[in-house]
């Protein structure tokens, strides 16, 4: 399939997050997250997001037919979507894996635990943050532990630790109980439509 | 992840506070079973049954007995509240299933603010002359019988917000009628009769400090005394910068403590935290307010507490750890305070209107001594300023040898955020 006929729909989570869906699998390895651009190297569809000028891009994750892209600018993503996107064509259409494997440290228990634990936020988890406005995004699970950021209501929200250790933790501990962790990497502080916003007390 | 049993706490926690995390990071780190009680339905109630509760915060009697029905299935052992409604729900609850807590009335007394000048007065503790109006009375009457200076304040609210000054007739009716405004916000009328209320109370000068202490079978342990070292003389009294310890000389820390202990006593608070306002001048402490919670918002993050065992091993705690373990009957093994001395800067709200960006958060942290930025308001939240306004857009927190280098570095961080609204 040439990088022509891939179909890329961006769909904008806030200023700073954006998933861009695609209509072929970029990353069939489970997902990858890149941090920064050292961590990006090897792999050529990072590298080309990372290296998109003046975008201020801070990290990347690709799982799937699902690229996610975060970035620190106040630049648009109406600018920078053409960018990612021809970097996606880009990646695709080239001879070498758009994303490299992940590193060997990533053992096949994590592997195996990641699809356990997507299971579970699909099924159980999502379905219940959504009544309140809210969505949980598992990040990745390396050694054992989950990383995950939560988005929407959850984002921001002042029982956001209530929500992650009363009930995504103890979901987790009864469903998956090989998880040793569980970290959040939500940027709290940038949630703009928090379900319960923090008073003063 | 998994783990035995272990006593359970019942953590009463309003669905808008700022304090889930360190509460909930307490228990957890004191490896404690956990219910967290809210005021609104978690979206995990029903998976959760054990874990989270939602209970009638409106209604403490209610609250009690839902907890009680609660308690027969999952049996808890103490009880916590973290500001002052939830402390009143925490009293019932621990009254009707006989835990470690104040009594309700205590409770209460300490969130009314006349009330709690009424028993405080009549006990001697040196409060301000005082009076109640109904806001729906006559501004320009009442204004003829008041000596100024002088300070309007509502009922309930915290953190001073409607709290404005007077210091004639023409600014006692113009705070009158903007405090009304306030009372009548629908978020505050919503309680009731203490919003048709209003306190008129005498102005006293002088420096003010916070308290902050543990109630321990009516002895009061005191935790800190915070300098306040930016003056509030009004007309509005944004809190700004907390440092401590105090650099006032020990026998008037030591007349503050005195007068927060007998405050307590006089209204009836035996056990569990203290928060308590008070000013000094060269009459001695005046009792300004006192609370049965800890210190708000995020500003516990300025404490830190040290014990040693027999063989000098050292253990660390936060505030809410040394609450929850004395909710829980716990040993408070000799914590005390750090040595060095620690501060926070609630960010003053930089004026009214929509918060867009905030800049120099990174330059700020980069200050010596400053230890973290912490950003509360949200991209799109709408600042307001006092008296209307109830939330500080953040808070800054600083470390270091001695109170003046702290409460520099605060400055210093301060002047390199710049808000966009």
């Amino acid at each position: 399939m040439s990088g022509m006929d891939v179909r890329i729909t961006a769909e904008p989570i806030d200023n700073d997050r954006c998933k861009f869906i695609v209509s072929q699998p970029v990353h069939g390895g489970g997902v990858r997250r890149f941090g920064s651009v050292e961590e990006a190297a090897g792999s050529p569809l990072a590298e080309a997001i990372f290296a998109i000028p003046a975008a201020g891009i801070v990290e990347v994750i690709v799982s799937g037919n699902l690229v996610t892209v975060v970035k620190r600018s106040p630049t648009p993503w109406t600018a920078i979507g053409k960018p990612v996107g021809a970097a996606i064509r880009a990646a695709l259409a080239a001879s070498a894996p758009a994303v490299a494997p992940r590193e060997p440290a990533a053992s096949t228990d994590d592997e195996s635990l990641y699809e356990q634990v997507a299971q579970l936020f699909e099924t159980k988890v999502n379905p219940m943050v959504a009544r309140h406005g809210g969505a949980v995004e598992l990040i990745d699970v390396q050694d054992g532990v989950v990383m995950l950021r939560l988005g929407g209501g959850c984002q921001g929200c002042g029982m956001a630790d209530v929500t992650l250790r009363q009930g995504i933790e103890v979901m987790l501990r009864e469903h998956a109980p090989a998880v040793k962790g569980l970290v959040d990497v939500t940027d709290h502080s940038s949630g703009s439509n928090p379900y319960f916003a923090s008073a003063k007390k | 992840m998994a783990r035995l049993s272990s006593p359970r706490l019942l953590l009463l926690l309003p669905s808008t506070t700022y304090r889930a995390t360190a509460f909930v990071e307490a228990a957890r780190h004191l490896g404690v079973d956990l219910t967290v009680a809210s005021d609104f339905p978690s979206a995990f109630e029903r998976e959760q049954p054990s874990g989270l509760l939602t209970l009638d915060f409106a209604d403490p009697p209610r609250a009690a007995a839902q907890a009680e029905a609660f308690a027969l299935e999952h049996p808890f052992v103490g009880v916590v509240g973290v500001d002052d409604d939830t402390a009143v729900v925490a009293a019932a609850i621990a009254g009707r299933l006989g835990l470690r807590g104040n009594p309700t009335t205590a409770a209460l007394a300490a969130r009314d603010k006349h009330r709690q000048r009424e028993m405080l007065a009549a006990a001697g503790v040196p409060v301000p002359r005082f009076d109640l109006a109904p806001t729906d009375g006559d501004p320009e009457a009442l204004s003829r019988g008041i000596v100024y200076p002088c300070v309007l304040k509502p009922l309930r609210l915290s953190a001073s917000r409607g709290v404005i000054r007077a210091d004639n007739p023409a600014e006692f009716v113009a705070a009158f009628r903007r405090l009304g405004a306030i009372l009548a916000q629908p978020d505050v009328a919503a309680c009731g009769e203490p919003a048709r209320r209003l306190l008129v109370e005498q102005f006293i000068p002088g420096p003010e400090v916070a308290l902050e202490g543990l109630l321990v079978g009516g002895q009061l342990q005191v935790f800190a005394l915070f300098d306040k070292p930016d003056p509030l003389n009004g007309p509005f009294f944004e809190e700004t910068i907390y440092v401590t310890p105090s650099r006032l000389p020990d026998a008037i820390q030591q007349a503050i403590a005195a007068t927060a202990q007998a405050a307590a006593t006089a209204l009836g608070l035996v056990e569990g935290p203290v928060h308590a306002e008070l000013r000094y001048n060269d009459r001695g402490p005046w009792l300004i307010e006192l609370a049965a919670r800890p210190i708000g918002g995020r500003c516990s993050a300025a404490l830190r507490f040290e014990s040693w065992d027999e063989g000098g091993g050292k253990r660390e705690a936060l505030l809410e750890e040394l609450i929850v373990r004395h909710a829980l009957s716990m040993d408070l093994p000799g914590f005390r305070r750090e040595d060095r001395a620690s501060g926070v800067m609630m960010i003053p709200v930089p004026g009214a209107g929509v918060m867009r960006q905030v800049r120099g958060v990174e330059e700020a942290r980069a200050v010596p001594l400053v230890e973290d930025v912490v950003i509360t308001a949200h991209r799109g939240q709408r600042l307001v300023p006092l008296p209307e306004g109830a939330r500080y857009p953040g808070f800054i927190f600083a470390r270091g040898e001695r109170p003046e280098q702290v409460e520099t570095a605060l400055r210093e961080a301060h002047r390199r955020l710049e808000f966009v609204l």
